[in-house]
């Protein structure tokens, strides 16, 4: 069972803020998902997780050959705020 | 009470691909911001990061040249952390097992700095504070990187920046990286800690991260060391930190406390496959590593009698000391063509840049052939000279500015007649020198160079007028 100070850490290092009340429900969801964790944990005991091979393939490589990048303006068309081609984090999004 | 220092370095350097580590932008330095990005490096949900094969390459290169060993299986990893530099909130490196591990670097003084770890991971993107906010840059984003991790074994600054100025130059020789410090391709993190001497046990440690210059690492160091010993003067505690160097202030400055140090969180990155590295290939990388500067030096000292203080300019850029190589096949005594490439040579490459690419136009065989009149003998050392301003200036041979008859040199029975006439010749002179004053000597041996157009050897002239004047 998850405790309650662990789920307020984990809320801090993810830079949300919970409320008192939230954080008891999320104590019953994360232990859910754990448990669900521990239960394939449990299947795969015995075999290398450590190296898993992911579908057994190994040595997936890019040549190191330049491709044209994305046009900047696709590259910022999410953007709130910016300019001169820049990202913008305002102040009260820092951490 | 007198304390020791005691530091670990984490030391990133930037590697000198064309693409980005997991997507195929330039990695190529400055550009427009956001430019050298796309849905890949900018962590866009749904893409999926592939490795660049040079990385690995290169990684394993600077594990061989750092005398590490090389791991046949790795992976790449997440290491999780908030800040707007990384868009994916996550950074792809290596966690637990590393791609190089158990090396270390010699130092002059035969001291082994060991090196833990090498591994290969992501540069994050470039902040630019503002007036509060902050304007974000990720053409750096995924340049790729190694981190090079040593053990707690420098004992003083000197220590620090001879392992640095080291590790630099293999870097620069192997040409993984072009280590370019004001463009931080190489940035440090330096753990420090002060202990009383003779204790055993390590005190308590404190980083100070990300700087790019020497002289920073070692002001900040030489800092932080002395607040330590101050903190424990005065029967203080140590808080173990994160701190930062303020250069214009030059005092080092809390940046977070343990307290806060982010939980990373490490897992390993499902979208990346194992790195799987067979001993044949180490073996065909370790082939195509070049000399590295440790041997050249040993060689440039033991073999070919330099003294330390020129093997040590000449090995420092890596195309210097093969133009003094190729300069030098043949010539038996090294050291005139390293007097010369040290004076005359390096003279016409003024900045930095220009020894790193070593940039004179004339070819090194062409020097080896000047050389090679001087140590026979046939042309004297200041024919020399002039002959190789001549020749750097234009980039042609020691043929285009002296004759085949002035290469022959001047005979002794022909150097002895122009001495007697320079002795006639100069009859005040001959009776100043008699009369004590040496400097009339020079006057006699001008008037031989003069005659001479240079070609007679001073010294040997010299032998001979006096020889002359003590019989006369
Ligand atoms: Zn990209």
């Amino acid at each position: 069972m998850i405790t309650k100070e662990e789920v307020l850490r984990i809320a801090k290092i993810a830079k949300l803020y919970v409320k008192d009340d939230e954080a008891d429900r999320l104590i019953e969801d994360m232990s859910t998902i754990i448990d669900y964790a521990d239960a394939i944990n449990a299947i795969v005991e015995d075999r290398d997780v450590e190296f898993d091979d992911i579908n057994n393939i190994a040595n997936a490589y890019n040549e190191d050959v330049v491709l044209p990048s994305y046009d900047r303006d696709e590259i910022l068309k999410n953007r709130e705020g910016g300019e001169n081609g820049y990202f913008l984090v305002r102040k009260s999004l820092r951490g | 009470m007198s304390y020791e220092l005691v530091a670990g370095l984490e030391t990133h350097v930037e590697l000198s691909t064309k693409a980005k580590i997991f997507c195929q932008c330039t990695t190529e330095f400055g550009g427009d911001p956001n430019t050298h990005c796309c849905p890949i490096c900018m962590g866009m949900p749904g893409t999926l990061p592939k490795l660049n094969k040079k990385v690995v390459e290169y990684a394993v290169k600077a594990g061989l040249a750092t005398n590490c060993k090389i791991r046949n299986v790795s992976k790449m990893d997440r290491k999780n952390y908030t800040y707007p530099d990384l868009p994916k909130a996550y950074q792809i490196s290596q966690f637990d097992k590393p791609i190089c591990y158990d090396g270390y670097i010699k130092l002059s003084s035969g001291k082994n700095i060991r090196i833990n770890r090498i591994h290969i991971e992501e540069d994050a993107g470039k902040l630019i504070h503002e007036g509060g906010d902050t304007y974000i840059d990720y053409n750096r984003g995924g340049v790729p990187l190694i981190e090079i991790v040593t053990e707690p074994d420098f004992r003083s600054i000197d220590e620090v920046i001879e392992y640095l100025e080291k590790l630099r130059l293999i870097m620069k020789y192997i040409g993984v990286s072009d280590v370019k410090m004001q463009e931080g391709s190489l940035r440090c993190d330096v753990n420090i800690s002060a202990r009383k001497k003779g204790d055993e046990k390590f005190g308590t440690r404190t980083e100070i991260k990300n700087m790019n210059s020497l002289n920073f690492i070692a002001k900040a160091m030489e800092y932080e060391f002395n607040r330590h010993v101050d903190i424990l003067e005065s029967g203080g505690v140590i808080d173990q930190e994160t701190r930062r160097y303020d250069s214009a202030l030059n005092i080092t400055e809390s940046m977070r406390d343990k307290e806060d140090e982010d939980d990373y969180r490490y897992f390993r990155d499902p979208d990346l496959v194992n790195i799987i590295i067979s001993e044949e290939e180490i073996n065909k990388l370790k082939v195509e590593l070049p000399q590295l500067p440790d041997k050249k030096l040993d060689i440039f000292m033991n073999e070919y009698g330099l003294p330390k203080d020129d093997a040590d300019l000449l090995i420092k850029y890596k195309k210097i000391a093969e133009y003094f190589e190729e300069a030098s096949k043949g010539i038996k005594n090294k050291k005139l063509v390293s007097n010369y490439i040290l004076s005359q040579v390096y003279r016409r490459m003024p900045t930095d840049s220009d020894k790193e690419e070593c940039s004179v136009s004339l070819p090194p065989k062409y020097l080896g052939e000047l050389i090679s009149l001087l140590e026979n003998k046939k042309i004297n050392s200041s024919m020399a000279s002039q002959a190789l301003e001549k020749m750097l200036d234009t980039g042609k041979p020691v043929s285009e500015f002296i004759s085949k008859k002035d290469m022959e040199g001047i005979d002794e029975g022909l150097l002895r007649e122009i001495c007697l006439r320079a002795v006639d010749e100069n009859k005040e002179a001959v009776e100043s020198y008699l009369g004590g004053k040496e400097k009339a000597f020079g006057a006699i041996i001008g008037y031989i160079m003069k005659e001479t157009r240079g070609k007679a050897d001073p010294q040997k002239a010299a032998e001979i007028v006096k020889e002359i004047i003590k019989t006369s």
